[in-house]
C-alpha cells in the first residue's frame, strides 16, 4: 500500500504561518487556539516555515525510509513503522538526549528544552489529515500517496510538476 | 454547504439558504468557510501592518519573535490594533452624525425644501442645552444649532456639551481621568495618531486614549445622529411593524432600503407612497410599491413609519436571493461587497447613493438632501421599471413574518411608564428598587456567520427576560428578537418572569424595548442618566442593575459601542469571538479585570448565550447587593 | 545456511543481527555476550541510576527480539580468543564455536588508571554496565558523598545521576575545563556554571593522587595535597576498546581494530563494527574510534549488511556527541579545538550570549565546515552535520548560518540528494 505524505508546493507557500499555529494547536491539551495559547506547558510547533531565496519552506520531518534519527537514538524511543510510513516517537522512553536532533540531515526535529521532548511531527495520527494541511490557505501544503519527484535543476524548483491531488 | 439549522435558526434564514444552494450562489456563510481556519495571529491579534518594516507577527507560544521589527511587543501590537478599531467605529457613527448636523444646516439655510423640523420641542430642548435662546425664531433656533452643533466635531477644547447629561460622578470620572472627549474629530484623530508607529507604546495609555475617543462616539457623533434625525424625522413613538423575508410581496414592486443613515430612506418612504409613482406600479403589472428595510435603515423607518423590516445583517444577500426585489437602494455601513455579484444572479438593481461608498460596476445615483426626493423617486420609478424583468419561477418568498411594537425613546420610556402630563422615570426606577425587575440589560450588535444567526440573541435575552431583566435593544440585535416574537407585548406572558410580565402588562409594553439603529445606543445612555437623576439607584450609571451586551457582533462599530459603553460604567460582554486581544495577556486582564476599579465597567468575553445571561444576572445582583436594593421580588 | 557470530550484544551487534536477518531469514546467528542482561540501552544507564526512567525502559530491544528473529543469545559469556585459521571462536571455559562470518563488536571498557594507589579498592566504580550500576545502587544507601574522576562524559553524566539521588558530589578534572574532548573552554563554562548551580562541585586542574582508605574507602587526595572525604568513587577516565580476544591473530589493530570501507578486517569473513572499531574519520581524515552510539548502529547495520552479502561502503563517522545537563543541552560535532599553530588555517563563527545560556561556534576551513559546538540552542544541528559530512562549500551563505533562521533550505541547492517533497 503507498503512503500519505506531506508535499508541499513553495511556489504557492506565502509564509503565514498559519500551519505553524494550526500544528502547535493540534498538539496543545485543549486543541483550540484560545486556550492552547494559555495552558501551563505550551504546545510547540513540529513545524517551521523558512525563508530562503523569495521562497518559503515549510520544515518538518520527513518520515525519511532510512531515517538516521532511529539510528542515533540510545533510548530506542524512534521505531521506523513500515505500515504507517513513519517515524514513531515513543515519548514514555525518551530522555531528552537530543542525539535525534544532532543527527536530524534536514533540521526538521526541534528541541522542546522545556519539555526534554524532541518535537517531531507525527503527521497527526490522531486526526483524518494533518492539522497544517487543513490550515494552509493556499493549498501549499498537499497530502497524498507517495510521488516520485522528477530530478530539480539545482537552484530551482521545478515547474509544472505539483503532483495531482486525490 | 453544511446543514443550515447550524447557520441560524430563523426558518426564513434556512429557506433561502437552501435555494442559494441548490442555485450555487455563494452567501456570506460559505463565504466564512472557505476562509477557515482563520490566521491565529489574527485572531490573537498579533499581526502588525503598522509600518513598512513589517508585516510582524509575535509567537504566541513563545518560541520565536517576541517583538516586532520596531520593538514592539504582543501588549503594544494588540493594543494598538484594537483601538485603531475603536477610531474606525468612532468615525462612522459619528459622520454619520455629521452628515445629520449638515442636512440641519442646509434646511436651516433654506437649501433644501424636502426636509424640516419635525420635533418643535426637541429642536427647543436641544437648543437649550447648547445655550441659545430659545425664545428666538425656529429658523434662527435652528441656524444657531447647526452651527453649534457641528462646532462640536471641530471643537478642540474643552469637553462635549451632551457630556453633561451624565451624572455628576460620571463627569469627574472622565475629567480626573482625562478621557472626557474635546471634540469628537479631534478623539478620532489623536487616537489614530498614537498608534502609529513609535508613538504610545503603552497599552494602558492606548486603551484609556480608546476610551475617550469612544466616548466622543456614545456622547457625541452618535447621540448627534439620533436627536437630530429625531428633530428633523420626528420623534418616533411606539408603533407595530412586521419583520422577517416574509415581508416582500410577491405581487408587488418590492423596494428594499439597506444600510444607516435614514435622510435618504425617509424619502424612499414618501416615494413609495406617491400616487403617480403607485399608478406607474400598477401600470407595469403590480399590485403597488412594497418598501422593506435591512440593517439599521430598517430600524430607522420602522421606527418613524412602521416599514416592514426584511431582514438583519446576514440576511441581507438572502433579500435579493428571494427573487423578488426590484431594488436595493444602499448608503453606508455594513453593505456586503458580495453584494453585487448577488445581484447578478437576479434581476434585482443594487443602486449606491452615497459618494462615500460605492462598488465597482454598481449603478450609482448620488444623493443629496438638496435632491432628495427627486433621487428618492427617480430610484423607485427605476424598481417599478424593472419589475417586468422578474423571473417569476425563480421567485421564492419564505412565509416567515412576525409582528412587533418599535419607537422606544428615552422620552417614550418616560411617558410611557409616567404617563403624557407626568412623564418621570419614577415607575421605572421603583419596580427596579422594589425587586419587581431585577434590573436593565442593553443587548445590542451585529450578526456574525461565527454564530448560528439570531440564535445567540433570542436565547440569551429569553433567559434575561424570564429572569425579570427588562431589556432594551437596537440594530440587528432588536431585529433578531422580534422576528422570534419577542417584542411584542403578548411575549411578556410568554417568555418574562412574573415581575416583568406584571409591568409589561400593566403599562401594554413588550419585555424588549427596541430603541432604534445602532447610533441610538446613545438613546441608552440618556436614559441610564435619566435613571440616576430620578433617584434611588445610586449616584453614577455605574450603579445601576444594569448590564450590556453585543452576542453576535461583528463590526468594529460594535468594540466601539463597547468601548463607550465601559467608559460610562457599565459591564459590558462581548459573544462570537473574543476580541482579538488575546495574545497579549496583559492588555486581556486590564480590559476584562482591572478596568473596572478604573472606570467602573469592564469587558468580558462569553462564547455561550445561557452563560452570557448567567454573568450578566449575576453582575446586576452583585448591583442591586451594592445599592442595598431588597431581593428580586420573584425569585 | 551459514553461521553467524556476533561477539557483543548492543549497539553494533543488535544492528548488525536486524541486518543481516533483513536479508537471509535462515542462517544461524548466535549472539554471545559476556553481560547477563539482554541488549540494553547503555547510555541510559546514569539516567537509570538517577531513577529518571524505570529498569524496564532500559531494554534496548523487547525481550521477545531474540526469538522473534531466531537468535541464539549466550549470556554471560566470554570469548577469550578468535581463532581465524579455523573460524572459530574460543570462550572462556575452553569451549569453542566455528562461524562462517564474524562479527567483532565487543564494544569498550571503563580506563582505571592504574598509577592510583587504592583504584581497586571496593567502592571504585566505572560507568558502563548494568553490572557497574548494580552495585553502585548497593553502596548508595550509605553513600552521603561521593567523588568523581574525570570532567568527561561519563565522568559528567555519573555525577549528574548521583547529585539526583542527594549524594555531594565532586569532580577532580585534569584538565582546565569540563569536557575537554568535546567542547572548547567557553562552552565548557557554561556548562560547568550550570553544574555548579545544581550542586556538584567541580574542581579543575587537578588529579587524584591517592584513594585513601583502609577496606572501605574514606578521601581522595589530589595533586594539590587537599583531602577530600567520600566514600563512593566513579572513573570517568576514558574507555579502551576491547581487542584482548584478538591479540594473539593476525586481525590489524591499532588503538581498535582496523576496519575497512565494507567494515571488513584485514580477514575477509571477519567484520568489525562499533567502539571496538577503528574507521575512517570525515573530518581528520585518518582512521579512528568514535565510540558512540549512532556510530557503533550504523556500523553495525552495514557490517551486517556486508556479511549478508551486500557491498555497502561505509563513509566513514565523525567525533559528535549530544548531552544535557540541567536544561542545558550541548551539541558538538567534528573538530572542536583548534591547535593554535593551525590557527591561520581556520576560521571562527561565533556567538556566545552567557546571559542567556546560549553559545554556537562553528569552525571552517576554506569555507568548509569541520567543527560545531552548540550549547543552550541546539537547533539545525543535522544540518551542520550535514555540511560537514558531505563536504558543501559553505562560501556563498557563510553568513547565513548563524541565523535565527538558517536551516535546510539554505542548503538546499547544495546537497547531494535529489529532492523528494518540495515541488
Amino acid at each position: 500500500m503507498k503512503m500519505k505524505k506531506l508535499y508541499y508546493d513553495v511556489k504557492k507557500c506565502l509564509g503565514c504561518k498559519s500551519c505553524e499555529i494550526a500544528c502547535a494547536v493540534a498538539h496543545s491539551k485543549s486543541e483550540t487556539l484560545f486556550s492552547a495559547i494559555r495552558e501551563e506547558v505550551l504546545s510547540l510547533p513540529r513545524k517551521k516555515v523558512l525563508h530562503h531565496k523569495d521562497k518559503n519552506y515549510p520544515v518538518s520531518c520527513r518520515h525519511c525510509k532510512d531515517p538516521i534519527c532511529v539510528d542515533a537514538c540510545m533510548a530506542a524511543a524512534l521505531v521506523y513503522d513500515k505500515e504507517k510510513g513513519m517515524v514513531f516517537h515513543d515519548e514514555s522512553r525518551c530522555v531528552g538526549c537530543w542525539m535525534c536532533v544532532m543527527v536530524c540531515p534536514y533540521g526538521a526535529i526541534r528541541p522542546n528544552v522545556k519539555t526534554k521532548i524532541p518535537l517531531r511531527c507525527d503527521k497527526c495520527q490522531d486526526k483524518d489529515e494533518p492539522s497544517c494541511v487543513k490550515a494552509c490557505p493556499t493549498g501549499a501544503i498537499l497530502w497524498q500517496e507517495e510521488i516520485e519527484l522528477p530530478a530539480a535543476v539545482k537552484g530551482q524548483s521545478p515547474s509544472g510538476t505539483v503532483p495531482c491531488k486525490e | 454547504m453544511s446543514d443550515s439549522k447550524q447557520k441560524s435558526i430563523d426558518l426564513a434564514t434556512q429557506e433561502i439558504l437552501k435555494k442559494a444552494q441548490a442555485e450555487n450562489i455563494k452567501t456570506a456563510w460559505d463565504r466564512l468557510e472557505s476562509q477557515e481556519p482563520q490566521c491565529g495571529f489574527g485572531q490573537l491579534g498579533l499581526c502588525c501592518t503598522v509600518c513598512d518594516m513589517g508585516p510582524c507577527r509575535i509567537d504566541p507560544f513563545g518560541e520565536g519573535a517576541s517583538v516586532g521589527v520596531c520593538g514592539a511587543n504582543a501588549d503594544t501590537i494588540a493594543a494598538r490594533n484594537l483601538v485603531r478599531k475603536v477610531a474606525v467605529g468612532a468615525s462612522a457613527h459619528s459622520d454619520h452624525g455629521r452628515d445629520v448636523a449638515h442636512t440641519l444646516s442646509l434646511l436651516s439655510e433654506g437649501h433644501t425644501h424636502d426636509y424640516g423640523i419635525s420635533d418643535i420641542e426637541k429642536l427647543k430642548d436641544l437648543a437649550q442645552e447648547f445655550g441659545i435662546d430659545i425664545n428666538k425664531t425656529k429658523e434662527e433656533i435652528t441656524k444657531a444649532l447647526s452651527k453649534k452643533l457641528l462646532e462640536e466635531f471641530g471643537r478642540q477644547e474643552g469637553e462635549l456639551v451632551f457630556l453633561k447629561r451624565a451624572p455628576k460622578k460620571r463627569q469627574a470620572i472622565w475629567k480626573k481621568l482625562n478621557i472626557a472627549p474635546r471634540g469628537i474629530d479631534r478623539e478620532i484623530v489623536e487616537l489614530l495618531h498614537t498608534t502609529t508607529m513609535g508613538v504610545d507604546n503603552d497599552y494602558k495609555n492606548l486603551v484609556n486614549t480608546g476610551l475617550r475617543c469612544a466616548l466622543s462616539d456614545g456622547w457625541g457623533g452618535s447621540m448627534v445622529a439620533t436627536d437630530l434625525q429625531d428633530v428633523i424625522l420626528g420623534a418616533p413613538v411606539p408603533i407595530r411593524g412586521k419583520v422577517n423575508l416574509g415581508v416582500l410581496k410577491e405581487n408587488y414592486v418590492n423596494i428594499v432600503v439597506h444600510g444607516h443613515e435614514p435622510i435618504l430612506s425617509e424619502m424612499a418612504v414618501k416615494a413609495s407612497k406617491d400616487p403617480e409613482l403607485i399608478k406607474l406600479a400598477k401600470g407595469v403589472g403590480a399590485e403597488g410599491i412594497n418598501l422593506a428595510g435591512i440593517c439599521c435603515t430598517a430600524n430607522e423607518v420602522l421606527m418613524r413609519h412602521g416599514i416592514p423590516v426584511a431582514g438583519n445583517f446576514l440576511q441581507q444577500e438572502l433579500a435579493i436571493i428571494t427573487g423578488a426585489v426590484e431594488v436595493m437602494i444602499v448608503d453606508v455601513q455594513c453593505i456586503m461587497p458580495a453584494l453585487a455579484e448577488v445581484a447578478t444572479c437576479f434581476h434585482t438593481k443594487l443602486i449606491t447613493t452615497n459618494p462615500k461608498a460605492r462598488f465597482p460596476g454598481v449603478n450609482h445615483i448620488e444623493f443629496k438632501p438638496e435632491n432628495a426626493y427627486e433621487v428618492a423617486k427617480q430610484i423607485i420609478k427605476s424598481g417599478i421599471e424593472n419589475f417586468t424583468k422578474r423571473n417569476k419561477e425563480r421567485v421564492n418568498i419564505p412565509k416567515q413574518e412576525m409582528d412587533l411594537v418599535a419607537g422606544f425613546t428615552k422620552e417614550i420610556i418616560f411617558q410611557i411608564l409616567g404617563g403624557k402630563y407626568r412623564a418621570t422615570y419614577k415607575p421605572l426606577n421603583e419596580a427596579i428598587i422594589s425587586g419587581r425587575l431585577r434590573g436593565l440589560a442593553g443587548v445590542v450588535g451585529c450578526n456574525n456567520p461565527k454564530q448560528t444567526h439570531d440564535y445567540f440573541h433570542t436565547t440569551l435575552v429569553k433567559e434575561l427576560i424570564k429572569n425579570d431583566v427588562l431589556v432594551l435593544q437596537t440594530g440587528c440585535s432588536a431585529i433578531a428578537c422580534a422576528k422570534h416574537g419577542l417584542l411584542i407585548p403578548e411575549a411578556a406572558k410568554e417568555y418574562a418572569g412574573r415581575g416583568l410580565q406584571e409591568i409589561c402588562e400593566a403599562v401594554g409594553i413588550p419585555p424588549v424595548l427596541h430603541l432604534g439603529s445602532c447610533v441610538d445606543n446613545s438613546r441608552i445612555l440618556t436614559a441610564a442618566s435619566y435613571i440616576i437623576k430620578e433617584g434611588g439607584l445610586g449616584e453614577d450609571l455605574s450603579d445601576i442593575p444594569a448590564a450590556g451586551c453585543a452576542p453576535e457582533w461583528m463590526s468594529e462599530k460594535a468594540i466601539t459601542i463597547g468601548f463607550y459603553f465601559v467608559a460610562s460604567g457599565v459591564y459590558t460582554v462581548f459573544g462570537a469571538s473574543p476580541f482579538a486581544t488575546l495574545g497579549s495577556k496583559n492588555l486581556t486582564d486590564y480590559l476584562t479585570k482591572d478596568l473596572e476599579s478604573i472606570v467602573g465597567g469592564r469587558f468580558e468575553f462569553c462564547a455561550e448565550p445561557m452563560q452570557m445571561a448567567k454573568i450578566m444576572i449575576e453582575h446586576i445582583d452583585k448591583k442591586r447587593q451594592a445599592l442595598k436594593l431588597k431581593p428580586v421580588m420573584y425569585q | 545456511m551459514k553461521q553467524y557470530i556476533i561477539i557483543g550484544n548492543s549497539a553494533a551487534g543488535i544492528a548488525a543481527v536486524e541486518a543481516i536477518r533483513k536479508r537471509d531469514k535462515e542462517s544461524k546467528i548466535v549472539v554471545i555476550s559476556d553481560e547477563d542482561y539482554p541488549a540494553y540501552c547503555r547510555c541510559l544507564i546514569s539516567y537509570y541510576l538517577a531513577q529518571d526512567i524505570k529498569e524496564e525502559k532500559i531494554l534496548y530491544r523487547p525481550e521477545s527480539f531474540y526469538k522473534e528473529n531466531n537468535i541464539e543469545l549466550l549470556l554471560n559469556k566470554k570469548v577469550s580468543k578468535v581463532d581465524p585459521r579455523k573460524n572459530r571462536v574460543i570462550f572462556e571455559d575452553k569451549n569453542q564455536l566455528g562461524y562462517d562470518y564474524l562479527l567483532i563488536a565487543t564494544g569498550a571498557s571503563s580506563k582505571f588508571p592504574q598509577d592510583i594507589p587504592g583504584i581497586k579498592k571496593r567502592g571504585v566504580f566505572g560507568l558502563r554496565t548494568m553490572k557497574d550500576i548494580n552495585d553502585i545502587q548497593g553502596l548508595l544507601p550509605i553513600t552521603k558523598t561521593a567523588c568523581v574522576l574525570g570532567g568527561g562524559l561519563v565522568g559528567l553524566k555519573a555525577a549528574y545521576a548521583l547529585r539526583k539521588r542527594g549524594v555531594q558530589v565532586k569532580v577532580v578534572v585534569k584538565s582546565k575545563q569540563v569536557l575537554s574532548q568535546m567542547l572548547d573552554f567557553e562552552a565548557a563554562c557554561l556548562l560547568q556554571q550550570r553544574l555548579e548551580e545544581n550542586g556538584i562541585e567541580i574542581i579543575l586542574g587537578q588529579d587524584v593522587k591517592e584513594i585513601i582508605g583502609e577496606g572501605e574507602i574514606k578521601a581522595v587526595k589530589l595533586d594539590s595535597g587537599k583531602v577530600y572525604g567520600c566514600s563512593l568513587i566513579m572513573v570517568g577516565k576514558g574507555v579502551a576498546p576491547n581487542t584482548d580476544l584478538i591479540k594473539e591473530t593476525q586481525i590489524k589493530i591499532n588503538e581498535g581494530i582496523i576496519a575497512s570501507t565494507l567494515l571488513q578486517t584485514n580477514i575477509s569473513n571477519i567484520y568489525t563494527a562499533g567502539d571496538v572499531c577503528e574507521s575512517f574519520d570525515l573530518v581528520l581524515g585518518r582512521l579512528c574510534v568514535n565510540a558512540l552510539w549512532p556510530v557503533a548502529v550504523e556500523q553495525g547495520r552495514i557490517a551486517g549488511a556486508n556479511m549478508a552479502g551486500e557491498n555497502i561502503n561505509y563513509t566513514g563517522s565523525l567525533g559528535m556527541n549530544s548531552i544535557e545537563f540541567f536544561g542545558l543541552p550541548v551539541i558538538s560535532l567534528g573538530i572542536y579545538k583548534i591547535k593554535k599553530e593551525e590557527s591561520n588555517l581556520f576560521e571562527e563563527l561565533k556567538i556566545s550570549d552567557a546571559k542567556a545560556g546560549r553559545y554556537k561556534k562553528l569552525i571552517l576551513r576554506d569555507n568548509f565546515l569541520t567543527g560545531v559546538i552548540l550549547a543552550g540552542d541546539i537547533k539545525n544541528s543535522g544540518v551542520f552535520l550535514r555540511l560537514i559530512r558531505e563536504r558543501i562549500n559553505v562560501a556563498s551563505f557563510k553568513d547565513r548560518l548563524l541565523q535565527e533562521n538558517f536551516g535546510y533550505p539554505d542548503i538546499i541547492d547544495f546537497v547531494k540528494e535529489k529532492e523528494s517533497v518540495y515541488v
